[in-house]
């Protein structure tokens, strides 16, 4: 079943086209990555889904129902953790998750269990009381996540929710992702650290100008470049190289030296570094480095639109 | 349209008759007659359909006769002035609000204790006439809408049976220049080589008895002219690769020098990967959003140089063209754009515009390996 199913999308301001007929859909239990530079569309496409923003064109239903037609549905199945905080500076963290669960409907006991809970899981249970705003960049973006899943939606939408905040923090957002996840809620993740979208989503979408221009695993992605990776070694005796053995070694798919180093292009998924080593000291060449150049999603991204991610 | 009106009419006339007949007073054979003549003259208009001036005369007589039968008989018939008034508009196809203020005039003319009522009539009818004829327009954008998009998608499925034609023909060409390659090669050099490997095996047959040597000498040439054409067939086989990517990229090559000759810039290409699999459909793809490409960066660009790069990857096909020109912060789409992007989703592929450092366009097309 699909969680988020995105159809023809199109946003327009004025004469420019924000949006350019997005199609996507977003599986259950899945961290969905939503990869692109700034401009390319993100945002809007979030903004849209959450009703913040019109669609021009085209439809977005969650859970199989239009956003536009059962928008309240729409608004109790979704938490959205916005690029910008949204929380009170004035008001406590409590306070502050009991409000937004409260727009998005607990009531009473339910309302408090909820928003304590909340509190707990992004490790402020102990500062409920304290007032945001002498919290670290860090903190107010967990108090920022907890405000969105207080009232425990199927799909949770977080806009780069890692800017601009410490490493420690980081890491605990991008745990308590996971265990989001694990929890039963699929996930939509956008950011424009390469990095964090490679090591948490199972599904990813590079988006540019507007468009998707490629969708699926990051293996899948990656395999739109290359299926091969190259293996640079540099080598202070290459006379002793026995480059039939080389050639032999499983996935191997050429042997180029060159001076002083050795090229050696292999099939991406097999894992032959170990035995192209062992054939090396084998022959007693005297190894002066390793270098291993497989394609990542900043490759990808880069081959693809000639940009970079963070131009 | 026509029975809207015919209702609204009746519908007055016999608030009319109600309060002219029934009410107080009683009609007289001249009201009755004049009821009469209202209805044939009403009833004769929407019989004359086809002929507009026929239904604005009637329309024109039936307003004169309202405004006669008012200042005659009774004032009451004042009311179905407004109706036939907006029937006239509607068939001259003039402005609603101008019926409404003519409309209006009699006011001044009329009895003070008709006024409300004339009044409660106009704007009835005014809102009718305002409702139908947008109902009416709205009609009429829908069905031109439908016929452009008709109209669109005959031509799209005619360009879909032109390129599947094209990908049939060019499948063709090039089994008949592979064919014609093969046997011009075989001809030149396998052809050359049997023959005079023949001459010498018959020279020698005609010298064994006597001069083995000699004979010898020239047995021993038709081996070595044998062997030589024998790897000339296995070399002739091995280079038996299509060669169409050459007719894309050389295509390409020719364009660019081309604009080089004619324009004021540096126009290059460059091509990474294995060319061999892009089909002619795809070559012709990138061939046309290239043409276009760089016609925009002449048009508006400014460019000095333009860079047209084809790289094959594992699973796209991807190629640009880029220009150092002026670029554009904000894109917006012309048909020149609309048409690259519809040639590359013929194939399932994307266009990327970009205009953040000079102008680059990106067609990616998936690249389907087991084709």
């Amino acid at each position: 079943m699909n969680v988020l199913e995105i159809r023809n999308l199109t946003k327009k301001f004025g004469d420019f086209i924000a949006v350019d007929n997005m199609n996507l859909s977003v599986r259950e239990g899945e961290i969905f990555g939503f990869l692109g530079a700034n401009g390319a569309g993100k945002s809007t496409t979030i903004n849209m889904i959450s009703s913040l923003l019109r669609i021009t064109k085209g439809e977005i239903s969650l859970l199989g129902k239009n956003i536009v037609k059962e928008n309240k549905f729409a608004k109790l199945n979704i938490g959205i953790v916005p690029q910008d905080l949204a929380i009170y500076e004035e008001m406590s963290a409590y306070e502050n998750v009991s409000f937004f669960a409260g727009l998005y409907g607990l009531r009473g006991n339910l309302l408090k269990e909820r928003a304590a809970e909340a509190l707990e899981f992004v490790g402020l249970g102990d500062k409920h009381k304290d007032l945001p705003k002498n919290f670290s960049g860090g903190m107010k973006r967990r108090l920022n996540i907890a405000c969105a899943i207080a009232h425990r939606p199927k799909l949770i939408i977080m806009d780069e929710p890692t800017v601009g905040i410490d490493p420690q923090s980081r890491n605990y957002i991008l745990n308590s992702v996971r265990k989001l996840n694990e929890m039963g809620s699929s996930i939509i993740y956008t950011s424009h650290y390469m990095e964090e979208v490679e090591e948490l989503c199972t599904r990813i979408a590079i988006v540019d100008h507007g468009k998707i221009i490629a969708e699926g695993t990051k293996e899948q992605l990656k395999s739109i470049i290359t299926d091969t990776k190259e293996i640079w070694i540099g080598v202070k005796n290459e006379e002793r190289l026995d480059i039939d053995a080389l050639q032999r070694i499983s996935g191997v798919i050429s042997v180029q030296p060159e001076e002083q180093t050795v090229k050696i292009v292999s099939r991406g998924e097999v894992g032959n570094l170990n035995w192209i080593i062992q054939q090396l000291i084998k022959d007693g060449v005297e190894i002066g480095s390793v270098e291993e150049q497989a394609p990542n999603l900043e490759t990808v991204f880069l081959t693809l639109t000639g940009r970079k991610l963070r131009d | 349209m026509d029975l809207w009106i015919i209702g609204n009419k009746l519908g007055l006339l016999v608030y009319i008759i109600l309060s002219v007949s029934i009410l107080p007073k009683t009609g007289t054979p001249w009201d009755i007659l004049a009821y009469l003549i209202y209805l044939c003259v009403n009833v004769t208009i929407p019989i004359f359909r086809n002929d507009a001036r026929i239904q604005q005369l009637l329309s024109a007589c039936s307003a004169v006769l309202v405004v006669y039968f008012a200042y005659r008989l009774d004032t009451s018939f004042v009311l179905l002035l407004p109706v036939n008034l907006y029937e006239l508009v509607l068939l001259w196809e003039g402005r609603r609000r101008i019926a409404l203020a003519i409309s209006l005039i009699p006011l001044v003319m009329i009895p003070r204790e008709e006024l409300p009522v004339y009044i409660l009539s106009t704007f009835l009818s005014f809102l009718l006439y305002t409702g139908l004829r947008l109902q009416m327009e709205r009609l009429k954008r829908v069905d031109e809408e439908r016929e452009t998009l008709r109209l669109e998608m005959q031509n799209l499925s005619h360009l879909l049976n032109k390129n599947q034609e094209y990908i049939r023909q060019s499948e063709y060409t090039i089994k008949l220049e592979e064919r014609n390659r093969l046997s011009q090669q075989i001809h030149d050099e396998v052809g050359h080589a049997m023959a005079g490997a023949l001459i010498q095996m018959e020279a020698s047959r005609t010298l064994l008895a006597a001069n083995p040597d000699k004979s010898a000498e020239l047995l021993g040439n038709a081996i070595s002219i044998s062997k030589e054409g024998l790897e000339r067939i296995r070399l002739t086989l091995k280079d038996m690769k299509p060669r169409s990517e050459e007719l894309g990229i050389h295509r390409l090559r020719l364009f660019a020098d081309e604009l080089s000759a004619k324009h004021a810039l540096k126009a290059t290409v460059t091509h990474e990967g294995n060319l061999d699999v892009i089909t002619p459909m795809q070559w012709r793809i990138i061939h046309e959003n290239a043409t276009e490409a760089v016609t925009n960066s002449l048009k508006y660009g400014h460019a000095s140089a333009i860079e047209i790069e084809v790289r094959v990857l594992n699973r796209m096909i991807r190629s640009s063209v880029s220009d150092n020109g002026i670029g554009a912060r904000k894109i917006v789409k012309g048909l020149g754009i609309v048409g690259m992007e519809e040639r590359a989703a013929s194939v399932g592929g994307t266009v990327i515009v970009d205009g953040a450092h000079g102008f680059r366009v990106t067609t990616l097309l998936p690249n389907d390996k087991s084709e």
